[in-house]
């Protein structure tokens, strides 16, 4: 099978060592010439990839948009799309399989999400995700392209769940960094972390998801994954914040995590619509706003009246 | 103990056709449908073989599906305890009790059985001399309810340049030309919003007055208990669709026809809400099961190469004011959204209130628009002038790409119910942009609004208790209705939503003016009540119906100071919020 990767950086690499493991033709296109693994053809020109049967798109959220519209002119409905991007889009929270499917003519596509990291990918070491897909046939062609003995892949037909539940986590993600920066334990942050899975779930149904979806590798597998302390973009960004960083300095820290600084407000406007509680979203909002910092935003949560679970 | 028969219900369930002298030979230029009679046997044979086949070919399915239709049948009929029942009950009691000895052979034969009864009477008829009856009698007929006096001159052949009421009062808006041009070389699938039992026979006449050929659809069987309607609905292509009927296999029986009838070629119709919508929201949830049928049909066809596009055309009916408009959205509030499926006691079956309906909207020129919107291929693709598929930005694609894996045309149900799920996402955003607001919804919306503003922190059945108790100076509803329209006719620049032909121009007093006309003396109750210098939000539930319809665009029409109450609005749409 032909395999496309778009995207030079740790993730995209990570997929086309995957993929040329398990011996497919694989072409990686990057906007700048880098080492690549070995059996992995290079292109800087985006009609390359139109000779794929799968694509990945892995590429930070926010590109997402403008490389997909240029690569959708070299595609028709037979090419199968997966991105691996984490990021709900625009004030309605769209999902990035929504955004392909209106910037492209594909209608197959998946999301591949979960504690799934570009080193492992690329040794094939243990791990595991899921495909978020509502074709089956996408499920089958992405194990094809990149599973092997060292990665499990799991499949979902929500995948509008497991898109959401996985930016919410990158959100979660956000507060564990910034609780951590401030000096909190791991108590305090298991609080933390079950309370915004609490409002994730009520949040999911108002976005078209399913709540059991969090239960899975894009949800509660991916948040242990933060527990247990891997340092993802939006962990330092969190740091960083919580170090008193302007947003600016602390954005540079975090790469190109850019998504996270607006998630959060846009999170809290849609649960206002929906009726839903989000408090921990709601206080990360005011943090990245400046509207709130340090002590009185763990205050902010702390002084609420506690329910039932 | 035999219940007496009543003759009438006995002709409605059995179809009713007129005696044929000649055989009927369709001229090549007639539509599809016209072809339908000498089609139609095959058809229904075409439909058990698929069927029986899908569920003998392993033994637990087949076994499953007898069991279903034994239980759910036995169910039924007993509780109907009428002729059907005395015919069928039997059977299937006997099935029940047999069924664990039955031989493979024997269940085939009783699958084929019920499948055969099931595929016969959903299978519609088609007789052009009926067509043409209708065609010609059934406008004037409504004119003559509307006009009583005009009756005479109504009857008589059509004078060129006459326009009957009818024709004034519905006015056909959108992609006629292009329709025209599709259906010559693909198959229409007509989706529609869903509002009232009118729809059908609207848009029927819609199409007959568009120049379209006509579409073939499932009526409910409820409908068909009026001997007339009866007459005329099984005549005109229409099939029986018997929502009384719980058993699987009758579902896919239903399926199958629709599938076998545009894999042919026939022009469809359907209503994706499934059933008229309770709270007057445009449809934001649909159910699929025959736009499923559609795509499915479309790669059949690709597989054997028969290269026939099909084009599904999103149509929006909307009314100025809708006759069944009060139970709808009392039943909608009666049991919180869950509908109940068969409404048998509404405006629709009583004939005092379609003379009063039509009494009604007489005069009101453009009370019903039917705007028929861009098709889109079964992938929601648009399509340009020559059926052509388009990409985003315009390039013309390959349709038959959807269906292929490596290079190779194959049938895959599972990947065409996903086409079907986002195809139906497409749906929902395009009834959102070629809905036409009307000034019943504008005005409803700004005394809603108020309404909300007044009562925030409530929920609804609270606030809806809050009857006549909130009012506006004239002034300030003029005001406010012409800032809402300005608005709307910005999101109707952008393509977002359409605004009625008559209120783009008109001053907010006329648009006011209009929606209390046309609301008062039809509807048992007052929506809002005219007091001079003020306009009383009289009955909240009614203009929380007319108002639905722009919830959609609610938070981008609202001032600042009507933000936080336009968010209460909006919510009324979020999938499971409270």
């Amino acid at each position: 099978m032909r395999v496309g990767v778009l995207g030079g950086g740790g993730f995209g690499r990570g997929l086309a060592a995957a993929a040329a493991r398990a011996k497919n033709e694989v072409t990686l296109w990057s906007r700048s010439a880098r080492e690549l693994p070995a059996g992995v053809e290079s292109t800087g020109e985006l009609a390359a990839l139109g000779g794929c049967d799968v694509i990945f798109l892995a590429v930070p959220s926010g590109y997402v948009e403008s490389l997909s519209t240029e690569l959708g002119r070299h595609l028709d409905g037979s090419h199968v799309l997966v991105h691996v991007s984490r990021g709900l889009v625009g004030p309605q929270l769209g999902t990035l399989s929504q955004l392909l499917r209106r910037t492209t003519p594909c209608r197959r596509v998946g999301a591949l999400a979960g504690p799934l990291i570009a080193e492992a990918l690329a040794s094939g070491a243990p791990s595991g995700a899921v495909v978020g897909t509502r074709f089956q046939e996408v499920a089958g062609l992405v194990r094809d392209a990149i599973a092997s003995d060292g990665l499990r892949l799991y499949e979902s037909a929500d995948i509008v769940g497991v898109e959401v539940s996985s930016a919410l986590v990158g959100l979660l993600a956000l507060a564990v960094g910034y609780g951590r920066g401030l000096g909190a334990g791991p108590a305090s942050l298991s609080v933390v972390l079950t309370r915004g899975l609490a409002e994730a779930r009520r949040l999911l149904p108002t976005l078209g998801g399913q709540a059991d979806t969090l239960n899975g590798l894009a949800g509660f597998g991916d948040m242990l994954a933060v527990a247990a302390g891997d340092a993802r973009p939006e962990v330092r960004l969190g740091e960083a914040l919580a170090a008193g960083q302007s947003v600016e300095e602390a954005g540079r820290v975090a790469g190109a995590y850019i998504e996270g600084l607006t998630i959060g407000r846009r999170v809290a406007a849609h649960a206002e619509r929906a009726h839903v509680d989000v408090p921990v979203a709601r206080a990360m909002a005011q943090v990245i706003a400046g509207e709130l910092a340090g002590e009185a935003a763990v205050r902010a949560l702390m002084a609420r009246h506690a329910g039932r679970e | 103990m035999l219940e007496k028969l009543n003759p009438l219900r006995v002709y409605s369930e059995r179809p009713l056709r007129l005696p044929r002298l000649r055989p009927f030979v369709p001229r090549p230029t007639d539509p599809p449908v016209y072809y339908f009679n000498a089609e139609r046997d095959d058809i229904v044979r075409d439909v058990i073989a698929r069927v029986v086949d899908q569920h003998a070919a392993d033994r637990p399915r087949l076994e499953l599906a007898l069991n279903d239709a034994a239980y759910h049948e036995i169910r039924r009929l007993s509780r109907q305890g009428d002729i059907e029942a005395k015919e069928h009950l039997g059977f299937f009691k006997g099935l029940a009790r047999r069924l664990a000895r039955m031989s493979e052979a024997d269940k085939r034969e009783a699958l084929r059985h019920i499948v055969t009864r099931y595929a016969e009477d959903v299978a519609g008829n088609f007789d052009p001399r009926v067509y043409d009856l209708s065609r010609h009698v059934m406008p004037r007929l409504i004119t003559g309810v509307m006009r009583p006096s005009r009756l005479p001159v109504e009857l008589l052949p059509s004078s060129p340049g006459s326009t009957r009421a009818v024709d004034e009062l519905l006015r056909i808006e959108g992609a006629v030309e292009k329709l025209r041009r599709l259906e010559k070389t693909g198959t229409l699938v007509y989706v529609p919003t869903h509002s009232s039992n009118l729809d059908s026979i609207v848009l029927g006449h819609a199409l007959e007055q568009a120049g379209l050929s006509p579409a073939i659809y499932g009526a409910g069987k409820n409908l068909f208990t009026n001997p007339i309607i009866s007459f005329f609905m099984h005549n005109l292509g229409a099939y029986r669709v018997d929502r009384r009927i719980a058993a699987r296999v009758y579902k896919d029986v239903l399926k199958t026809y629709s599938q076998v009838m545009l894999e042919r070629g026939y022009h469809s119709l359907f209503f994706p809400g499934g059933t008229r919508s309770r709270s007057n929201l445009l449809e934001h949830r649909l159910k699929l099961g025959l736009a499923g049928s559609a795509v499915q049909a479309f790669s059949h066809n690709r597989v054997r190469g028969v290269d026939r596009n099909l084009y599904f055309v999103p149509v929006t009916i909307n009314y100025e004011l809708v006759l069944e408009g009060e139970t709808l959205i009392e039943d909608w509030l009666k049991s919180e959204g869950k509908a109940r499926y068969i409404i048998e006691d509404d405006e629709f079956s009583r004939l005092d209130r379609w003379v009063a309906f039509f009494r009604k909207i007489v005069g009101l020129a453009g009370a019903c628009v039917i705007r028929f919107g861009d098709p889109v291929d079964p992938f929601g693709n648009p399509v340009d002038d020559e059926g052509c598929s388009l990409a985003p930005g315009g390039r013309p694609i390959d349709v038959g790409s959807y269906v292929k894996r490596q290079g190779q045309a194959v049938e895959d149900a599972q990947r065409d119910a996903a086409y079907t799920r986002d195809l139906g996402e497409v749906l929902v955003r395009r009834y959102r942009e070629e809905t036409v607001l009307m000034a019943t919804s504008l005005v409803a919306h700004v005394l809603y609004r108020r309404l909300v503003r007044e009562t925030m922190g409530f929920d609804l059945f609270h606030r809806l208790r809050h009857r006549g108790e909130v009012s506006l100076a004239r002034e300030r509803l003029h005001a406010e209705v012409g800032a809402l329209r300005d608005r709307l006719r910005g999101l109707e620049d952008a393509g977002k939503v359409r605004v009625n032909h008559d209120i783009r121009e008109r001053s907010p007093a006329d648009i006011v003016d209009r929606a209390l006309t046309v609301w008062n003396g039809y509807h048992r109750r007052t929506a809002a009540r005219d007091e001079g210098s003020d306009v009383t939000a009289e009955d909240p539930t009614l203009l929380l119906y007319y108002q639905n319809r722009l919830v959609p665009f609610a938070e981008r029409v609202a001032g600042q100071e009507d933000l936080a109450a336009a968010r209460e609005i909006a919510a009324l749409e979020i999938r499971g919020a409270t």
